[in-house]
This record gives structure tokens, C-alpha cells and sequence, in this order.
């Protein structure tokens, strides 16, 4: 299907998921001005804005399994599987956000519904970000996200931790789209236009200016901070650490799929002639993101702090897979952001239902003994950081084995040992988390009697790990439809693949 | 036999059967009650061991190629497919791993009493493992069973173990994977440039196995990821440290397991990827030449630090860094003798150590203690105990007429044309065996028995018996007629030393006869 997008009628049908995403969470705002105070308001408005991505996401999948392109040039939205991939991405985190946030928000009395369409506000401004094809709509984008995830940062007003975390990540949010706008300034002064692929036709064949080259440096930063790469990441313990642990979720997953589909498509479409400029510099970013990443991570006490990190690490993984330029690396990217979302958004489930009332910090020390009396729950946790780590039979071992492929299809092979060498690192930290659960007894009775998984968060944890395990051994639908979605990202003098 | 199983078309099934029987018996062990769960166990190791049986007539000895192969697409875009078969070599992997199997769970019968379910069901999904990594002809498959393994063993010993199992555990499980991963990177490189070069991107062993030396000047960086992987399992003497560990701390039947097979793995995996892929950089002087003095300071320290340990389990642990040596030695000194003696070392040492640490942990049930200085004398208590320990450590030293004897011998046969000296030192490796068992023994069961808790042992009861006959069975067997074996592997080695030596081949292969 081809849409004109000269018409308002073909621009309404190539957003019509974003389009529905914004106006369900205005009329689910409305709702919860009426219904507001009680735990059932609260509950009503998160079915409410599940609904929502569900309707956002069926009007997805009817763009996606039309095949529907744009008309000559796309101005401002991308249509292209790429951007259906990526948004279909953040529709899964933040419907699952959304379940683990029914029972959590209920337990800490965040009973204020407005919740939800934030985080349904949140969802659309990753998807534009995600499928922006114009840095202006890039901005637009990024900045729908950014305040709404400021705002859910802080939700828990009450707490201290919390309220630090919403005015650091803000600050340094701020800081981050100053760098951005600015690049985006300086690649129109060089280029006279802000749309990615004139951009990289402009860019074409002469010699990179000076401006243009400024420009590239500077959204390249601004992109590291929201990525939470080495040395941007100096934000992302504290504010994970003390966000609502759903929130959290939601920040590791939602925010870097959106983040990582904007870079791939800027790097690729804008700026394919300064690739040995930007090669350089994603590799720096990606190894120190990996080793520090890593490192510090081994040297955390608490879950929450160890996934922070362990975040910031697999960013460096998926800058790697930046790194390539190629289709296959684009391919790696989207394959391990769906791993990587849905393992992380399970781990954080878990951990959700681990912190008692009141109660923020889990231990390793924590867990102890968790599998002989709640053996699902270890179990599923166990596959969890086994996803993390890379470990055959899930589907993190999928996406890890994908990037070094595309690596090594570029003849690369000092990021590879890097990841794998940092891999080696990390088990020095995942397997404590299965250590403690299996292999220590727990110091009373009553420690794990406060664990309760609230069903619908259940719901969404069972469906994550289950698709872990699954596409962990049969990869085969999940790499066609990310070697498929990457294939159609324009790209000119990036080399291509074999395969 | 032979027509009864064509009957039944046992070819073209068996090997998949292997595979999934012991994963399909884990769910009615997770699902069922704690107590029924080792017997359901003992039955599913059972029928794997009686199925694996007919591999014997199954696998026609005189090919010495890759037999019952059978694939299934799995990733086809990158030409991965879920391939299996059989040879000379891996035949005697999996019998031997088929056969320890039902024997720990049978050992582990009284000694495991917490989380039943749990270890049975692990126990299974290793059996997995172990055969799916033997049989594996796929490389993605191969380095899939090959680390998947590491989680039911990790568990084994983390969950089980004894008290620094934790430590071990840990150490254990980050060895391997820092090796495995780089290997890796190393199989991604090799199929990726493979690829290239022929325009088929396939993780197929026979396709990288025609094609290797398109590789060119890349292969030593591969030769050297993939040997570091196994050289980490055998372990090689560097890289062994984490052998102690997992041995001592691990349940016993986790330490059989462990000794009897997974080692294997290693060696088994220089005979069946690193050296075939590789044979210009295996076999170059400078690479033959540091893998040989590894293995013989292998025989050597390993000999010489089992001798100093006062602790029996340890002991014994150390005594497979030795003799694991052998078999490094034999591979290198690629005449079919010496790879044929190679192989059989990793057999009798999986049957003569697995029996080692069966008797250790049934001594240790009785008495909560490996150290040897706490027994003495126990020959007159316990004298049947005595009597097979007495059988299995003369097996182990490598005594003629037991099993221990056939490979050495064959190993330092075949090896010694190609490195006189360091095989002559390997021999006194022979000796200081001889010396480390024999004094323990002595210790152990002999002198006086002055420790009034030792007269109070009770001898081996009947399910001990059932553990510890085939086991003698087979040390005897192996040791008086190894013929049946030997001609069933000969086809095999014949093939990997014509592939990794095209030249030399004929003169060694006429020595083989």
C-alpha cells in the first residue's frame, strides 16, 4: 500500500498509530479526572491505557502487514518496517509497564491515575523519535518522551530517592536535548535542510564541512546521554535506583529502543558519508560502555543498581552493533533491543514484586533461598539473567551471537572480544543473583512472605520469559523479521552484507 | 541384532532419541513426587543406556566416517541445522557417558536427600548435554550443548556440593564460558570467512571441515580460541586450577560426571575440531612442541601434587590432570596407535576414576570425612570395599590386565617415534601413579586400624554392588580383550590421522595394522 503523504488523509493513515496513542491517553487524562482517588480509579485508568496500546498496536500491525510506503520522499514519519519494528518494540514495553504498574502502584499508594497517560504520552514520543525522518519531528519526539518520563521519574513525590532521581535525570535530560537541538542547528546550517535523507545527499560525495562535522559531534553526545553511554552515564545509577521500579523498567526498555532505532536511522540515512567519522567514536563508546559498564556492575550490592549498570553495558553491546553501519548490524540492533527489552522488563517485574512496602533496596543477600519457596519465581528470574548474560537456549544468546556476526561480517574483531571478554565479566554478577535464590538458605521464614506478584504483572512476566526461552530456540521468525525490517533503512555508502 | 534393528529402523531414530528421552524424563520428575524421583531417574537412564546399547551393532565398524547422520533445519539463513551423527570416536563417548549415568544416579540414591526433584531432573538435562555435545555436527549445535551443560552441573555442585561449593561452582562455571565464548567468536570468524570463500555460509562440520584451509593466515588466532576452550576442559596444566575445586566440592555423582566425561569433552574436542580444522597449526613444530611439554608437565605435576594431598577426593582429582596428559600426548603424536591409545585412556580413566570417586563417596557417606589420614586399617571392616579399591586404583596406575594398562601403553607406543624424550619422561608419570595410589592406599586400607570409628563401618550393600560391578566388569573387559573396542575405533583415527597428516598417513596407517 502506498500513501500519499502530500494529503492530510495519507499523513492520518501513516500515523494512525501514534495519532490513536495520543488521543486515547487524552481521553484516558479525562477519565481520570472524573474517577480519581481510589485504587479502582487507578486500576480502571491503567485497563484503560492497556487498551489503548492494544488498539495503537493493531493500527501498527495493519501499516506493518500492509506494507505500506510512502509516495516519493517521506517528509517528517518514516514508513518502513524499520520504524513498525522499533515501534511495535516500544508498544510491548509499555504495555508491559503498564501490568507491572497495576499492582505496584497499588501496594506503594501511587493511587494518582494520571499515570497511565503519561506513560501512553511517553509511548508516543518514542515512536516518533524512533520513526522520525526529519530532526525536527526527532526532537519533537524526544521531548514528548523526555518530560513525560521526567514526570514518572519523580511519581513517588513522597520519596527522597525519587524525587532526586526525576530532578537529575531532568537536569541532565535537558542538558542532553541542548546538545541535540544544537546538532540539529548546526546540520541544517550545513546541509539547509533538516530531513535525514537530504541530509545524507547533501553530505554525498564532498568533503564533510566543518559545521556538518560539528553538527554530527553534537547530536552523537546528546544521543550517548539518552543512551546512557560511557562517559554520558553518570545519571542513569541514581535515577534507575531511584525511580519507581516500573518507571525503571520502562527507562531501560522503552527509552532505549527509541533512542537506539533514532541513532541507527540517523547515522544511517544522515550521515552514511561520515561514516569513518562516527565509526571512531561509536567504538570508543561502545568499549568503555561495555568495560565500565561491566566493571562497576560487579562491584554493586543492590539488584537494582546491578541491572543499572548492567544497563549502561548493554548499551555498549548495541553500539557495537551500531557501530557496523551495516543492514546486518541494523538487524543486530533490532534483534537484541527485543531481547534485551523483554528480559529486562521481566527482571524488573521481578524485582518489583521483591521490594516490600516501603522497603526500596533488595540485596543479593535479599534472595537468599527464594527457590525453595517460590520456585516459579526463581526459575523465572534465573532464565531472566541468563538472558542477560548471554547464555545458549535464550534469546539474549540469540541477540549476543547476532551482533558478533555482524561484526565479524565487517571484519572487526576487536569489539567482539571486547563483548565477549566483557560477557565473561558479567556472569560475575548475574549467576550471584541465581547463587543467592538456589544455593544459600534464606536466614528466616518470613523473609520471602512479603514476595507477592500481582497478577497482571505475573501475566506480562510469564509472556516475557516464555518468549525468551522461545525465540531462545527457534530464533528463525524473530531474525527474519529483523534482517527483513533493517533491509529497507536507506543507506549509500554504508557496505553491504553478503546476506 | 543387526536385522532386528533394521527392523525397527533403529538408525534413523536413535540418536534423536538419546537426546530428547532424558529431557522428556525430566518433566515427569519435576511434576511428580519428591520421592518417586530418583527411580524415575534410574528408569530413563536406564532404557537410554539399554537404547544407546544398540549403537554397538548399529555403527558399522569398518567405516570410518560420520554414520547415522539425520539434520533438521533449524536457523536457515545462516545454514544452521540441527545435524547429528556418529563415528568410531563419539561412540565410545556416549556409550561411556550413557553408562555413568544410571551408576550416579544409583550412587546418589541415600546421599541426596534435599531437593530430590531437583537434582534428578539436572541430572537428566546433562545427560542431554553430554550426548547432544558428542554427537553434534553442527557447530552452533555443538557450542550450544556445549554450554548449556554448564548450567545442570553449576547447579550440581552450587546446590549439592560440599563446603566451598559455592567458590566452586562459580570458578568453575566462568572457566569454561571465558573459554567456550571466544571459541565463539572464533566458529563465527571461521564459518563467516568460509563462507566467503565458497559462497555457502553454513555451520555444517563436514562443509568447514572440507573447506578450512581457505582460512589461511586468520587459523592460528582460530586454532588458538578453539584450544583454548578445550584445553580449559581436559584442563590443560595452566589452566587447571579450577579442576580441584569442582571435583572436591562437587556431590559425587557430580564428580563422576565431571571426571568421567566432562573432561572428555576437552580432549574430545581437540580430536574432533581444533586439530582437523587446523593441522598445519596444530602440528607446526612450534605449537606440537608447547602442547607436548603442557601435557608431560601435565603427567608430571599432576602426579607429583596428588601424591602431597591429604585428601583422598583431591587426590584423585589431581591424578586426572595426569593422566588427561596422556591423552594430550597421544593426540599430538598422531599415529593411529597413539590416538587409538589416546582414546582408549579417556575411556578406561572415565571408568577407572568415575569408580574411584563412586568408592570415595560411599566411604565418605559412612564416615563424613575424605581425609586420609582419619582411616587406616579399614581392609578388616570393610574388607569387599577394600577389595574393589584395591582393583579399581591398579586399574587407574594402569596395571596390565586391567583397562588402565591398554591405553597408556598404546599411548606411549604410538607417541614415541614423534617425541622420544617427552614421552620417556611421560613414562615415569606411570611410576609416580603407581606411587600416589598405592601409598593412599596403603594408608587407607592397610596398616593397622587403631581408629575405634572406622571398626564400626558397615561394608557395601547390595545397591553399592550394582554401582560397582559393571564398572569392574568393564575394567577387566577392557583390559584382557580390547580388541572389540580398539577395531571399532581404528576405521576413525585411520580418518583423522589421514586428515590431519595426509602424508605420514600411510606409513602410520600401516603400522596401526
Amino acid at each position: 500500500m502506498q500513501l500519499d503523504l502530500s494529503t492530510p488523509q495519507g499523513v492520518m493513515l501513516g500515523l494512525l498509530p501514534e495519532i490513536l496513542l495520543c488521543g486515547w491517553a487524552l481521553v484516558v487524562l479525562l477519565v481520570a479526572s472524573w474517577r480519581h482517588g481510589t485504587a479502582d480509579d487507578s486500576r480502571l485508568a491503567g485497563w484503560l491505557s492497556f487498551a489503548g496500546v492494544a488498539i495503537s498496536a493493531a493500527a501498527l500491525a495493519w501499516l506493518w502487514l500492509s506494507h505500506a510506503t510512502p509516495l516519493g520522499l517521506a517528509q517528517m514519519m518514516a514508513l518502513d518496517p524499520f520504524r513498525y519494528a522499533a515501534a511495535a518494540l516500544i508498544l510491548v514495553a509499555a504495555g508491559g509497564t503498564i501490568l507491572l504498574s497495576l499492582g505496584y502502584l497499588e501496594r506503594e499508594l501511587l493511587l494518582a491515575p494520571e499515570y497511565y497517560p503519561l506513560v501512553l504520552l511517553a509511548a508516543a514520543g518514542m515512536m516518533f523519535l524512533a520513526g522520525a525522518e526529519d530532526l525536527i519531528v526527532l526532537f519533537l519526539g524526544l521531548e514528548v518522551m523526555s518530560v513525560a518520563v521526567y514526570v514518572l521519574a519523580g511519581y513517588n513525590r513522597g520519596n527522597v530517592s525519587s524525587a532526586e532521581a526525576a530532578l537529575k535525570y531532568f537536569l541532565i535530560g535537558a542538558f542532553a536535548s541542548g546538545f541535540l537541538l544544537y546538532g540539529i542547528a548546526l546540520t541544517y546550517g550545513a546541509t539547509g535542510t533538516t530531513n535525514l535523507s537530504l541530509v545524507g545527499a547533501q553530505l554525498a560525495g564532498g568533503r564533510l564541512s566543518l559545521m556538518a562535522g560539528l553538527g554530527l559531534g553534537l547530536l552523537l553526545i546528546g544521543f550517548a546521554f539518552k543512551v546512557a553511554a560511557v562517559p554520558f552515564h553518570m545519571w542513569a545509577p541514581d535515577v534507575y535506583d531511584g525511580a519507581p521500579t516500573p518507571v525503571t523498567a520502562f527507562m531501560a526498555t522503552g527509552v532505549k529502543i527509541a533512542a537506539f532505532a533514532a541513532l541507527v536511522r540517523v547515522l544511517l540515512e544522515g550521515f552514511p558519508a561520515a561514516q569513518s567519522l562516527w565509526q571512531p567514536v561509536i567504538a570508543g563508546l561502545a568499549i568503555t560502555s561495555m568495560i565500565i559498564g561491566n566493571l562497576v556492575a560487579l562491584a554493586q550490592r543492590t539488584l537494582k543498581r546491578m541491572l543499572a549498570y548492567s544497563s549502561i553495558a548493554h548499551a555498549g553491546y548495541l553500539l557495537a552493533a551500531v557501530w557496523t553501519g551495516s543492514r546486518l548490524g541494523s538487524g543486530a540492533v533490532l534483534l537484541y533491543l527485543a531481547a534485551y527489552g523483554l528480559t529486562t522488563l521481566a527482571s524488573f517485574g521481578f524485582l518489583a514484586a521483591l521490594g516490600r512496602h516501603g522497603e526500596r533496596t533488595v540485596t543479593f543477600d535479599d534472595i537468599a533461598g527464594l527457590a525453595t519457596q517460590r520456585p516459579w519465581f526463581a526459575a523465572g528470574l534465573s532464565i531472566c539473567m541468563l538472558s542477560l548474560l548471554g547464555f545458549p537456549g535464550t534469546f539474549g544468546f540469540i541477540g549476543k551471537w547476532y551482533i558478533l556476526s555482524a561484526l565479524i561480517a565487517e571484519n572487526q574483531i576487536i569489539l567482539p572480544i571486547v563483548l565477549v571478554v566483557t560477557s565473561v565479566i558479567s556472569a560475575g554478577y548475574y549467576l550471584p543473583v541465581i547463587m543467592s535464590m538456589y544455593m544459600k538458605a534464606a536466614p528466616s521464614e518470613e523473609l520471602h512472605r512479603g514476595v507477592r506478584l500481582f497478577p497482571a504483572a505475573a501475566g506480562a512476566i510469564a509472556v516475557s520469559v516464555a518468549a525468551v526461552v522461545l525465540f531462545g530456540f527457534w530464533p528463525s521468525g524473530a531474525l527474519e523479521a529483523a534482517v527483513h525490517s533493517a533491509g529497507t533503512l536507506t543507506q549509500t555508502s554504508a557496505p553491504v552484507a553478503r546476506q | 541384532m543387526s536385522q532386528f534393528l533394521e527392523s525397527i529402523a533403529f538408525n534413523q531414530w536413535i540418536l534423536h532419541a538419546l537426546v530428547l528421552l532424558p529431557l522428556a524424563g525430566a518433566v515427569p520428575i519435576l511434576l511428580g513426587e519428591e520421592r518417586s524421583a530418583k527411580r524415575t531417574a534410574l528408569a530413563v537412564t536406564i532404557i537410554e543406556l539399554l537404547l544407546s546399547a544398540g549403537l554397538w551393532w548399529a555403527v558399522d565398524p569398518a567405516e570410518g566416517g560420520m554414520q547415522l547422520i539425520s539434520s533438521a533445519p533449524w536457523i536457515p539463513r545462516w545454514g544452521i541445522s540441527y545435524r547429528v551423527g556418529i563415528d568410531g570416536i563419539s561412540l565410545f563417548m556416549v556409550l561411556l557417558t550413557t553408562l555413568m549415568m544410571p551408576l550416579s544416579v544409583l550412587a546418589s540414591w541415600t546421599s541426596i536427600t534435599r531437593r530430590e526433584r531437583a537434582f534428578y531432573a539436572l541430572m537428566l538435562m546433562l545427560l542431554t548435554g553430554l550426548v547432544g555435545v558428542f554427537i553434534a555436527l553442527d557447530l552452533f549445535v555443538f557450542y550450544v550443548f556445549f554450554e548449556v551443560m554448564l548450567i545442570p552441573m553449576y547447579f550440581i555442585i552450587g546446590i549439592w556440593g560440599g563446603a566451598n561449593r559455592l567458590y566452586a561452582a562459580i570458578k568453575f562455571f566462568i572457566y569454561t564460558m571465558a573459554g567456550s565464548l571466544l571459541m565463539l567468536v572464533a566458529i563465527i570468524v571461521m564459518v563467516w570467512k568460509i563462507g566467503e570463500a565458497t559462497g555457502t555460509l553454513s555451520f555444517e562440520y563436514e562443509h568447514l571441515l572440507a573447506n578450512a584451509r581457505a582460512l589461511g593466515s586468520v587459523a592460528p588466532w582460530l586454532f588458538a580460541a578453539f584450544a583454548l576452550a578445550f584445553a580449559i576442559k581436559v584442563p590443560v596444566f595452566p589452566l587447571h586450577t579450577w579442576l580441584p575445586d569442582a571435583h572436591v566440592e562437587a556431590p559425587t555423582a557430580g564428580s563422576v560426571l565431571l571426571a568421567a566425561i566432562m573432561l572428555k569433552i576437552g580432549t574430545y574436542g581437540f580430536l574432533r575440531f581444533a586439530v582437523p580444522f587446523f593441522p598445519q597449526v596444530a602440528l607446526s613444530p612450534e605449537v606440537s612442541r608447547l602442547i607436548v611439554v603442557l601435557a608431560v608437565i601435565g603427567v608430571i605435576y599432576g602426579a607429583l601434587v596428588a601424591m602431597v594431598q591429604p585428601d583422598i577426593k583431591k587426590l584423585v582429582a589431581y591424578s586426572s590432570v595426569s593422566h588427561l596428559g596422556f591423552v594430550m600426548l597421544g593426540i599430538w603424536g598422531v599415529s593411529v596407535i597413539s590416538v587409538q591409545g589416546a582414546l582408549m585412556v579417556m575411556i578406561s580413566h572415565g571408568i577407572s576414576t568415575g569408580a574411584l570417586f563412586l568408592l570415595i563417596g560411599m566411604i565418605y557417606e559412612r564416615r563424613h570425612t575424605r581425609m586420609i589420614e582419619d582411616y587406616g586399617g579399614i581392609a578388616r571392616a570393610v574388607p569387599l570395599f577394600s577389595l574393589i579399591l584395591t582393583v579399581v586404583a591398579l586399574s587407574s596406575i594402569g596395571l596390565p590386565g586391567l583397562n588402565g594398562f591398554v591405553g597408556e601403553f598404546l599411548v606411549l607406543l604410538g607417541s614415541f617415534r614423534a617425541y622420544p624424550w617427552a614421552t620417556g619422561i611421560a613414562t615415569t608419570g606411570v611410576i609416580f601413579a603407581a606411587a600416589y595410589l598405592l601409598w593412599a592406599l596403603q594408608r587407607m586400607i592397610f596398616n593397622r586400624l587403631d581408629n575405634p570409628e572406622n571398626e564400626r563401618l558397615t561394608d557395601l550393600n547390595r545397591r553399592e554392588l550394582a554401582v560397582m560391578v559393571p564398572l569392574l566388569v568393564g575394567i577387566v573387559w577392557l583390559g584382557l580383550f580390547p580388541g572389540p573396542v580398539l577395531r571399532r575405533m581404528e576405521p576413525a583415527t585411520q580418518k583423522f590421522v589421514e586428515t590431519v597428516q595426509p602424508n605420514a598417513a600411510v606409513s602410520a596407517g600401516r603400522m596401526g595394522r
